[in-house]
């Protein structure tokens, strides 16, 4: 164990948000039980990961000459990762429209509770679902576009109004991603009985962030390492990336796990369960091969490592030096091998 | 005579053959010169008159000589030096071949008549119509046969002609070397041969300059031996000056009576003035002068005597100067050490009990300068003396110096032979036995005119042979027993000869001191009948030519023959004993001069510098060139051309040599300040003929072409510029975008508050044409960089960025400039990496197959490089397609984007126009004057370009902007005055009102008198200012008149007061309670400013009917239009 269970944290201390961690590794794929090693393990990482992007965003933060971090920030984080920030995009768009269709049905109407629920579901980390829902209502509201800051409108002076009949080429990247993930969902609930499926979605609900703002907070160190008070916004993207690294890392772990069972196998694994094995063939009253053994922390470790491996990009121009490569600590993303989209 | 026939006799066996072989077969020659020495016989006087050259034949002969002789031929290189005589033999030597088939059985007796013959030239054309009879049957016989039966038919006709055909090669050399007619000469030639070789073996060493390089080590011996014979010179010299007094001088006085010119000592020059001697020999009665007249004046004419020449001692120039070269050549020898000096008794103690007759060649020289020696004979014998004693006393056979001495009696009799035969006699002497002959003699009838010449070669001293050198050559015939039992023993003269040949060359072992003697005997016996052609003829026919000859030609090429392969023998030394031997001299003389500045251990500064000199850089210049021939003759050559090219090289060095500088035999690293470093072709010093400098850098020079220092024009980079134009376009847009904005807020303008935004469009400039000298690219790194720079500063621009800041494009380029030397360098490790074995060969770049191909392909390598760089091509991939491709669309987007915003912002009242626009016109609609939008819209909204009136002024049409925006007006009113002025309905300007000063404030009226005075007190009694004429910040804004002519809001402030109030009034509301008073007039100021507030939005509305006025005027007069149009008026895009 490298990093110390910090017992403070918000989430460790309430059961249920360990649970929390645990309803989001099984909708990365996790579908044992994992044990309290692993998600504590897991746990501390994404921690570690949280605020080392809170660190990171202060530092632009400051150094843009603001006080308080902002949405670019974390954009700017996670800049490389187009499929992320363009879901991201997406999020903030509903999210605002949600905004604006609640101020205006102050009044009345239902639409600001649909939309709410999306929200919950945004913010839970399946952005995709979340639009669907409002419907009609959202897309009525003029939806304000996110701008990324290094986008071309950032190029001139002016800011010209929105025309509105200008398809945007990024939503089609968006839905793409969006439907992406929904994709894998579906392979996943296929062939899920009904009870399997309310789990399921029962879990895509889990939210570190939803209803647990503060406690969010609390664990993320904002006050600690950022003395801004933070907006909704962000405490929502951190959400959404939490949920992210956590899918990421389990998905890691999992391929790990999957390639030490493939080795096993193949060279009749360690020495006692090689005997095992050997003893006896596979019975018919043995347990059935699915239900497998849950990650362990070993593979979440090499999970993580293989994450943090630096690529030829970051030591680049030590080429030719003597100089060590001495990485930074990486935030945790898709591994470009394996990711769908860029 | 006798002897012809037979010889013809045994030739005519081999006729068939040796004819057909004649000029070119070694055994032809050979079977000619045995025929040419009997015919040589029989017409002497034939061979002695010809004087006309055949240089053809020579060059024949020459030919043979050189095919058959490859190994001398080699070291021959330098028989550059063929005279008219030695033609004069060849073409002897022919002769008799020619006569031999055709007539000799026919008229053996006929031949006599032939040497009789007075006019040789008759002779020479008979000989040569039936040569060339001959020659139609001969020379088209295949080259082939001439070699083939060589021997064959030689050894079927007898032993001796098989000998002699072995023998040919030597004999071949010696024909031309020695004209068997003229016998002083050949032992002229013989050393003329001997020389040859030397110098042979000297040109082999010079060649082996440029192949091998020999070591320093033996320079210091060189050196020490050299001081050692210099040495020994200087102290013979000394010794000598001592004795010279004591030295009779050996010339006596002339006598008197008249002989031939020719016995005259005249040198070796003798031969140059050969023909006007033999002329004015021959018409001596003519001449008037007296002998010793005439001989004085020759003397004086001809060149080069020597320090020998003596008038009155015959043959002494001759002899001595061979006799000192064969001493000096000993001398210089390497093992000549121990023998320069007298044994010192203190080394030797019983040196002098068993040596009796002691020699040294010190004392050698010492006799030598002292005139000592008479004879060849003496001299040899003093040679000899010195080995032999050596050899006597050091009777030890593993003595070293024995080797030494043999070494050196070896080199003696190779050098023996140089030495022409001449015994030194008085001129007294020598005349009068001249005169005996003259009257002793009678029968000169054919040889009448032989005499002519004859006298020459007496005065050479070289006539004297005799039957000695036959008798000495037939008494030593014994070794080859055979050759007498063969019929050919009949023909006397030449049998010996060959005979002779061969024992020499048979027996080189035996050929000692005895066969020296005998031939120098054989010379030294000097019989006065030489000096007559008449008396001489038995003799000569006796065999002295011959044998005389072939004792020495065979002699020559007995040591150039066997002397070779006996040093063949020891091979790996040869080349370097050889070299030591040749370079001796040049190497001691270099290491002196080296050594005397480090003498003493130290380096002497006083001591003269080496320096380069001239003619060293020529000699250097010259063996380079001379190197590059050889090598480019290359060793696949043929013989011949080996030949000509060594004859070339040599006669060249030769010329050049004579012209004046002192040939070194050194290598040229023994001179390595005179070597001249490679000069490119481009920077000789080459002049024309008017002795102008040709400037030859010129054609070398080439303009680089353009486009080196320029973004190639890619696909890619189109896409990326015309990027960054849209990005300039749209940046137009929004330049002017805030300039409306900015008119709509502010409410001042200057006149030069907006610059007009116009980016020029990128162009990438070249470099200057530069001239470059040579191909490959330029290296400027200052350029290169310039050029990346600009590159990151477009690509800067691409990302959007419109300005940056120097410092963090000097980064950047750094940066890039660094990660491209990375690239390309792990591009490079990978290109180089050792190439691998394939089983499946592959041609490389020449075509030939070749199991070695790269370890990575050229795309391998690519990639490689690229990804061990961070760069992948799908990162490239996204780039080019987001970041170039689709930004090219947004950016479309967004200058649609922009445009219609611009749009909008110049024409709010479109939006609300209605379905046909006509509504626009309902608030008066000044905004349609401007013709931006029009233009925008692509209307000719005035019909100026209906009218043509654009092109006819030249000027777009468009109104100023700030006319447009009622904002603006206020702030433009006074600075457009003119344009007011010009263009609205003109007055005479009212005469101004005085202004108000407490002096004439009582001309005002009553009522008005205490307002002005509280007026100027307040201005502190200063002269009051109209509104119009204050400054244009404290100025009053002009109400505006309605078009109802009523004014309907208060009068304003002036700006600044304005603020000022609304400052003070902030502050009373604080401390309303205070102060009363105040608080009225505050908040009555209040009001105002709140009925202020207001009006600025209506008279935004009400103003433009004003400015309609202004404006609408060009509508009627186009002329006032245009002058409308001011600099700071701005195009709409």
């Amino acid at each position: 164990m490298f990093l110390l269970v910090d017992y403070r944290s918000p989430i460790n201390t309430h059961g249920h948000s360990l649970t929390t961690l645990v309803q989001m590794m099984f909708v990365s794929g996790e579908t044992g039980e994992p044990s309290p090693e692993t998600t504590t393990l897991i746990e501390s990482i994404v921690q570690d990961q949280v605020q080392h992007m809170l660190r990171e965003c202060t530092t632009l933060a400051t150094r843009r000459g603001s006080k308080s971090i902002g949405t670019d920030d974390l954009f700017m984080l996670i800049r490389h990762d187009r499929a992320k920030i363009s879901r991201l995009r997406h999020f903030l768009q509903w999210k605002d429209v949600r905004r604006s269709v609640k101020d205006s049905d102050d009044k009345g109407g239902d639409a600001g509770a649909d939309v709410a629920a999306g929200d919950a579901d945004l913010a839970a980390g399946v952005v995709g679902a979340g639009p669907a829902a409002p419907g009609d209502a959202g897309k009525k509201a003029k939806r304000a576009k996110v701008d990324l800051v290094w986008d071309v409108q950032s190029f001139f002076a002016e800011n010209p109004p929105l025309m509105d009949d200008v398809e945007d080429e990024e939503e089609e990247e968006m839905n793409y991603a969006t439907l992406q993930r929904l994709k894998n969902a579906d392979e996943r609930t296929k062939n899920m009985t009904r009870e399997e499926y309310v789990h399921w979605s029962d879990c895509r609900q889990a939210s570190f962030t939803y209803r647990k703002g503060k406690r969010f907070k609390e664990w993320a160190g904002f006050g600690l390492i950022t003395d801004s008070k933070p907006s909704d916004d962000i405490i929502d993207i951190l959400g959404f990336l939490t949920f992210e690294i956590v899918q990421t890392l389990t998905e890691e772990a999992l391929r790990v796990k999957e390639a030490e069972d493939l080795y096993k196998k193949s060279t009749g694994g360690g020495a006692e369960a090689n005997r095992l094995k050997r003893k006896r063939e596979r019975g018919l009253f043995d347990p059935p091969e699915e239900a497998r053994e849950p990650v362990q922390p070993g593979h979440v470790q090499e999970a993580y490592r293989r994450l943090q491996r630096g690529n030829m990009k970051s030591r680049a121009m030590l080429n030719f030096t003597k100089s060590v490569h001495r990485a930074a600590l990486k935030l945790v993303s898709l591994l470009p091998e394996y990711g769908t989209m860029r | 005579m006798s002897l012809h026939p037979s010889s013809r006799d045994r030739l005519n066996h081999a006729r068939p053959v040796s004819n057909a072989l004649r000029l070119r077969t070694p055994n032809a020659s050979m079977s000619d010169e045995a025929m040419s020495n009997g015919s040589n016989n029989n017409n002497p006087a034939e061979g002695l008159e010809t004087a006309a050259e055949d240089d053809p034949r020579v060059a024949r002969w020459r030919e043979n000589y050189l095919r058959t002789e490859a190994r001398i031929t080699a070291l021959l290189g330098g028989d550059q030096i063929y005279d008219g005589v030695d033609g004069e033999a060849a073409r002897l030597a022919d002769q008799p071949a020619v006569d031999a088939p055709a007539a000799h059985d026919a008229r053996p007796t006929a031949t006599p008549k032939k040497a009789a013959r007075t006019i040789d030239e008759d002779d020479y054309g008979d000989d040569d119509d039936e040569e060339e009879e001959e020659e139609d049957d001969t020379r088209t016989s295949p080259l082939l046969a001439k070699s083939a039966p060589n021997g064959i038919p030689c050894a079927a006709i007898d032993a001796p002609s098989l000998r002699i055909s072995s023998l040919s090669s030597k004999l071949g050399i010696d024909f031309i070397g020695t004209p068997s007619a003229e016998q002083p000469k050949s032992a002229d030639d013989v050393r003329k041969k001997l020389q040859q070789d030397k110098e042979a073996a000297e040109a082999a060493a010079k060649r082996s300059f440029y192949t091998t390089f020999y070591t320093l080590e033996s320079d210091r011996d060189a050196m020490l031996e050299q001081q050692r014979l210099d040495e020994l010179d200087r102290q013979v010299e000394t010794e000598m000056s001592g004795q010279s007094a004591a030295t009779p001088a050996p010339g006596a006085s002339a006598a008197p009576q008249q002989g031939t010119l020719s016995t005259t000592n005249l040198g070796a020059s003798s031969l140059t003035l050969k023909h006007l001697i033999a002329r004015i020999d021959a018409e001596r009665d003519k001449v008037k002068a007296s002998d010793t007249q005439l001989r004085s004046l020759i003397s004086e004419v001809r060149k080069n005597r020597s320090k020998w020449a003596n008038e009155d001692r015959v043959g002494q120039e001759e002899l001595y100067e061979s006799m000192e070269k064969v001493i000096m050549e000993l001398k210089a020898g390497e093992h000549a050490n121990p023998f320069l000096q007298r044994v010192n008794k203190r080394e030797a103690p019983d040196y002098y009990n068993v040596i009796k007759q002691p020699m040294d060649i010190g004392t050698m020289m010492k006799k030598l300068k002292q005139l000592a020696y008479k004879s060849k004979k003496e001299f040899v014998d003093d040679l000899m003396l010195i080995w032999a004693n050596c050899l006597k006393y050091n009777s030890a056979s593993d003595h070293p110096l024995r080797k030494k001495a043999l070494y050196m009696r070896k080199e003696t009799e190779k050098l023996v032979p140089l030495i022409p035969d001449i015994t030194v006699r008085d001129r007294a002497e020598v005349e009068a036995e001249e005169r005996r002959m003259r009257n002793g003699d009678a029968d000169a009838d054919g040889a009448d005119d032989s005499e002519d010449e004859e006298p020459i070669m007496a005065s050479r001293g070289r006539k004297a042979p005799s039957k000695g050198g036959k008798g000495s050559s037939a008494a030593r015939k014994a070794p080859p027993a055979g050759l007498e039992s063969t019929p050919d023993q009949e023909n006397k003269p030449t049998v010996p000869t060959l005979n002779h040949t061969v024992s020499n060359l048979k027996n080189e072992f035996l050929r000692a001191d005895s066969e020296m003697e005998g031939s120098v005997n054989g010379f030294a016996t000097p019989p006065p009948g030489t000096l007559t052609p008449i008396g001489p003829n038995g003799l000569l026919r006796g065999g002295a030519h011959g044998s005389q000859a072939d004792v020495s030609e065979a002699d020559g090429t007995g040591a150039s023959v066997s002397g070779f392969p006996e040093e063949d023998a020891d091979l790996d030394d040869l080349e370097y004993k050889t070299w030591k031997q040749v370079t001796k001299k040049d190497r001691a003389t270099i290491a002196a001069e080296r050594h005397r500045l480090f003498r003493e251990d130290q380096l002497q500064p006083d001591e003269p510098a080496i320096l380069r000199s001239r003619a060293g850089m020529r000699r250097w210049a010259r063996h380079r060139k001379q190197a590059i021939e050889e090598g480019a003759s290359g060793a696949s050559t043929s013989l011949a051309e080996v030949k000509d090219g060594v004859q070339a090289t040599t006669s060249q060095s030769l010329a050049e040599g004579i012209a004046g500088e002192e040939e070194r035999q050194v290598p040229d690293y023994y001179d390595p300040v005179c070597t001249i470093p490679d000069l490119d072709e481009r920077l000789h010093w080459v002049e024309d003929s008017q002795g102008h400098v040709i400037q030859q850098h010129e054609e070398y020079m080439r303009l680089l072409p353009s486009g080196q220092f320029t973004a190639p024009d890619s696909a890619l980079a189109k896409k990326m510029e015309s990027n960054i134009r849209q990005m300039q376009e749209t940046r137009k847009i929004c330049a002017k975008i805030g300039i409306v904005k900015q008119m709509q807020l502010q409410s001042q303008m200057y006149q030069n508050q907006f610059q007009k935004y116009d980016p020029q469009p990128f162009v990438e400039a070249d470099i200057e044409p530069v001239v470059v000298s040579d191909d490959g690219p330029v290296m400027a790194p200052y350029v290169c960089r310039a050029a990346l720079q600009r590159s990151v500063g477009k690509i800067f621009y691409h990302a959007g960025f419109e300005e940056f800041q120097p410092s963090a494009l000097d980064a950047i380029t750094d940066i890039a400039g660094d990660f491209f030397q990375k690239l390309v360098a792990s591009f490079g490790l990978y290109r180089e990496t050792p190439k691998m074995k394939s089983d499946v060969a592959v041609p490389d770049a020449n075509g030939t197959p070749t199991h070695w191909v790269p370890r990575f392909t050229q795309e391998e390598a690519i990639l490689h490089s690229l990804q061990v760089n961070g760069v992948d091509l799908e990162t490239v991939e996204t780039y080019v397609k987001d970041d170039v491709e689709r930004l090219g669309t947004k950016l479309a987007g967004m200058h649609d984007r922009m445009r219609s915003y611009y749009a909008e912002l110049l024409r709010p009242a479109l939006d609300n126009a209605g379905a046909d626009g006509s509504g626009a016109f309902n608030d008066g609609s000044e905004q349609f004057v401007g013709g931006d939008f029009a233009e925008d819209i692509g209307e000719d909204f005035f019909g100026f370009k209906e009218l043509g009136l654009d092109k006819e002024f030249g000027v777009a049409f468009s109104v100023p902007l700030h006319l447009l925006q009622n904002r603006m007006h206020n702030a433009y009113q006074s600075q457009n005055t003119n344009n007011v002025t010009t263009t609205g309905a003109l007055m005479e300007e009212p005469a101004k009102f005085e202004p108000v000063t407490v002096q004439n404030v009582t001309k005002q009226i009553g009522l008005m008198r205490t307002w002005f005075l509280t007026k100027l007190h307040d201005n502190s009694n200063q002269s009051l200012v109209e509104d119009d004429d204050l400054p244009p910040k404290q100025r009053f804004p002009k109400p505006r008149l309605p078009p109802t002519g009523k004014i309907s809001s208060p009068r304003k402030r002036p700006l600044r007061e304005q603020q000022q109030m609304a400052r003070k009034k902030r502050k009373l509301d604080e401390e309303k309670d205070e102060n009363g008073g105040n608080d009225q007039g505050s908040s009555a100021n209040g009001n105002l400013m709140k009925g202020l507030g207001k009006p600025v939005g209506k008279l935004k509305l009400e103003m433009p009917q004003k400015e309609n006025q202004n404006v609408a005027e060009p509508e009627k007069d186009d002329g006032s239009a245009v002058g409308m149009i001011s600099p700071e008026s701005i195009l709409a895009a």
